[in-house]
């Protein structure tokens, strides 16, 4: 079944095929290819797409946008991975074949500042009022972002013998 | 407030839950009928203007915070705010988060902290035990010091949740 899917996939695409184990298969596909690939996926009963998520890899200055689809009628998951720029990240949009596509661009945009080329809603997500880097991003620090805006405090022995002054209820 | 009056609200308190997060699920048993709080006269209110103690049970992100803001301001005086959980103390687990505010007495006055990880419902009848004594002798005062230092909570506020937005509806 693998080998058919193979055969058919890799006329139509220049793609990297590779069965993972029973039921998963993980495809590799160049950015331009990535939409045609998915409208011909849906056609072919992948019509569930579950999941779109968003890998930073730093190092080599790309980001790598990752679909996940399932197929009811052959029960097989795909992973498609393809990656885009780092420095200028501009995609196109999957809502026009998946609908559902819309919300997780949405939140992949708010998270790692991916900007989807034709997606009508891309507006502000979970974060309210949000003005600094898009923090899902390896080069944000949260730690320093934490300092800046929230105190903190750590515990020391002489916060924890004022609190044990402080409680009526043990002495 | 005279202590009659004193004596009447620690035997009713009514309580807005501003469940943020765990520490619902402890809880559900303390307002139910395994621990029934109902017995110290702590009933759960269904809007901030009818209650007194406000029950902030973990952690606290910025988005949350400014809608705790906004209900504690909705409640009459007097009021009291109950910390739940060692999130709400130094930000627990998540003290190096974005969007978690760390420390919940910088932004609103705390009567009451019960420390835990999280809490069990026998050390949130405690805290509320501690808090009611509070009330008798007339210590539990966070709503005239939130009034007596408004301003700096409300600079406080405005670092963490953004000043000069628009989500602050009035002042106090």
């Amino acid at each position: 079944m693998y080998e058919e899917l193979k055969i058919d996939l890799e006329n139509k695409f220049s793609i990297s095929f590779e069965v993972m184990r029973e039921r998963r298969i993980k495809i590799i596909i160049d950015k331009k290819q990535a939409i045609p690939f998915l409208s011909y996926i849906k056609s072919k009963g992948f019509i569930h797409l579950t999941a779109i998520s968003c890998v930073d890899w730093i190092e080599e200055g790309k980001f790598e946008i990752v679909y996940h689809l399932w197929s009811y009628s052959n029960k097989i998951h795909i992973i498609l991975k393809t990656k885009i720029d780092r420095k200028n990240p501009l995609f196109e949009t999957a809502s026009f074949v998946y609908p559902v596509a819309q919300t997780f661009e949405r939140d992949i945009h708010e998270m790692f500042g991916v900007d989807f080329k034709g997606n009508k809603r891309q507006i502000p997500f979970i974060l309210e009022d949000w003005d600094a880097a898009p923090p899902m991003r390896k080069d944000f620090d949260p730690v320093n972002y934490s300092k800046e805006h929230f105190e903190t405090e750590q515990y020391t022995e002489e916060i924890e013998t004022k609190v044990r002054k402080s409680q009526r209820f043990r002495e | 407030m005279t202590g009659l009056g004193r004596f009447g609200q620690l035997k009713s308190l009514w309580v807005t839950y501003f469940v943020t997060g765990c520490g619902g699920i402890e809880l559900l048993p303390v307002i139910t009928s395994r621990f029934d709080a109902e017995r110290f006269g702590i009933i759960t209110m269904a809007t901030p203007r009818q209650s007194d103690v406000l029950v902030v049970s973990g952690f606290i992100t910025v988005k949350t915070l400014r809608r705790i803001i906004r209900t504690y301001e909705q409640m009459h005086n007097p009021k009291y705010v109950v910390a739940l959980g060692a999130c709400t103390i130094n930000g627990g687990i998540y003290w190096d988060s974005y969007s978690t505010a760390d420390k919940l007495e910088l932004y609103l006055p705390v009567d009451v902290y019960i420390a835990g990880c999280m809490p069990r419902p026998e050390a949130i009848f405690m805290g509320f035990g501690h808090l009611m004594a509070m009330i008798k002798d007339g210590k539990a005062d966070g709503w005239k010091r939130y009034k007596e230092n408004y301003e700096w909570y409300k600079k406080n506020q405005d670092k963490a949740c953004g000043g000069g937005k628009k989500w602050r509806v009035r002042d106090v």
